[in-house]
């Protein structure tokens, strides 16, 4: 390369550009466990988004009763939920990206996730 | 020239940007709802394409009819096959049925009889044939009676559709089987419509069909106990099946009774928590799931070859094993130990 071509600031603009780049790409790609967002998934509703921001108890009405799902920051639980298994309160706080619960009785899955890509689907 | 250094750096500075951003709109378009008797989830890919609501409403018909035709316990054209079979006589069986009879044979003969879906009488016994699953638990001499010359799939006489029952205590129960035929016909309804990607998920079991055209399917999967096992990525026209004793049962006296019973002691199977297999046959991975399952923890590498599957892995009390092929495509979730690895024989 013909060092005439480049001053020292093109060098420096250089650097913070490919610095930025690298910066962007491990911001968008890098896993982070923390949970932001719970995703409330019901059969035959729009998903339901709940920032994971503040305490707060949710009450969700399905066929089989009520779900009642309680948030903290970062973390949110399937508290109680109709179904003699009690599956869905099981899965305790969900708190790490892609942590699931499942009632089956309401039809419905929590979800959380973090700022990493959510997946396309979840095996349960 | 310096100009056109510099562009290019901000350009490729913006691009990335961009695309960074753009990891946060969805390319997939979601849909949930109640069928086959359990929750069903629909992501098609790209978003913004179909007509996501016709999609839905074909899907949850096609199967409710299979549903209806397949049901172990409830009237259909299943529960008038058993009829007509107990009575020993020659029938004409009802056409949704024969697929599962055959494949149910096949599965048989591939597991050496671990998988034996002749053995509703034994599933119903212990509290399997109704939609809350309870005991009593069956008393040994029932247990006896019932594993004493147990019914198989080859005492089902068939010529062309005509069907015969040649044993008294026969009766079909698909369930480990079932699922993963519908998986296979949901497909095929969605490619039929022009559907390029999707997974199609019933009730955690899953299937992929195509992938979008700049990545692969990212798939989490739950661990039994709780929290996240590890996540996947799927490519197209791969299956993905869990049978686990966490998914249908009940505690009798301080035990917990699941719905996987071994063929060989006619009580639930013993030893393995959950058994994933993936497989690009969703009936061969859902029938392969639950045999892995019932091989238990010393056998289930030998079962897993002699049904052919090459990926699979199985969570146990203290660890996961995992055969060498399925081990390099998880990735462990957080905090996980790394799986015992487990080579076929």
């Amino acid at each position: 390369m013909n060092r005439g071509l480049l001053r020292w600031g093109d060098i420096l603009i250089g650097t913070l550009a490919a610095g930025i780049v690298v910066a962007a790409f491990t911001l968008a790609y890098s896993p982070s466990g923390d949970a932001r967002v719970l995703v409330i998934n019901q059969a035959g509703a729009t998903p339901q988004h709940e920032p994971l921001d503040r305490a707060r108890v949710l009450e969700i009405h399905g066929p089989a009763g009520i779900t009642r799902i309680e948030i903290e920051p970062g973390r949110a639980r399937c508290a109680d939920s109709p179904g003699r298994q009690n599956i869905c309160e099981a899965s305790g706080w969900l708190q790490a990206h892609g942590e699931v619960a499942v009632s089956l009785p309401n039809r419905l899955t929590l979800q959380v996730l973090g700022t990493e890509p959510g997946f396309d689907s979840m095996h349960y | 020239m310096r100009a056109a250094i510099t562009q290019t750096l901000l350009l490729l500075l913006a691009t990335s940007l961009l695309f960074a951003c753009g990891r946060d709109e969805s390319d997939t378009e979601q849909l949930a709802f109640y069928a086959f008797g359990t929750l069903v989830d629909l992501s098609l890919y790209p978003a913004g394409e179909y007509d996501v609501e016709a999609i839905g409403t074909a899907v949850q018909e096609e199967l409710e009819i299979l549903h209806t035709s397949w049901h172990a316990w409830e009237p259909g054209s299943l529960g008038r096959t058993n009829d007509l079979l107990a009575m020993q006589g020659e029938f004409s069986a009802p056409p949704s049925v024969l697929p599962l009879i055959e494949r149910g044979r096949e599965m048989e003969t591939l597991s050496d009889g671990l998988f034996n879906p002749a053995l509703g009488k034994l599933v119903a016994a212990w509290g399997f044939h109704q939609d809350e699953p309870d005991g009593p638990p069956p008393d040994e001499a029932t247990l006896a009676e019932l594993l004493d010359d147990p019914p198989r799939m080859q005492d089902i006489e068939r010529n062309g559709v005509r069907l015969r029952g040649t044993h008294p205590d026969l009766q079909l129960d698909f369930g480990g089987l079932a699922k993963g035929l519908a998986v296979e016909r949901v497909l095929e309804l969605l490619a039929e419509r022009g559907v390029d990607a999707a997974i199609f998920n019933a009730g955690g079991d899953l299937m992929t069909l195509g992938r979008p055209s700049e990545r692969p399917w990212r798939v989490g999967i739950r661990h039994p106990h709780g929290g996240v096992l590890g996540s996947i990525e799927l490519d197209a026209g791969e299956a993905l099946f869990t049978s686990g004793d966490y998914e249908r049962g009940y505690d009798w006296e301080g035990e917990r009774i699941h719905h996987v019973i071994d063929p060989r002691s006619g009580r639930p199977s013993q030893g393995i928590d959950s058994a994933t297999v993936l497989h690009h046959d969703p009936a061969l991975a859902d029938a392969a799931a639950t045999t892995l399952m019932i091989a238990g923890p010393d056998a289930w590498p030998e079962y897993a070859r002699k049904m052919g599957i090459e990926q699979a892995l199985v969570v146990l009390d203290d660890r996961i094993e995992a055969t060498p092929a399925l081990a390099l495509r998880v990735q462990p979730g957080p905090d996980r130990e790394p799986f015992v690895i487990r080579e076929l024989p």
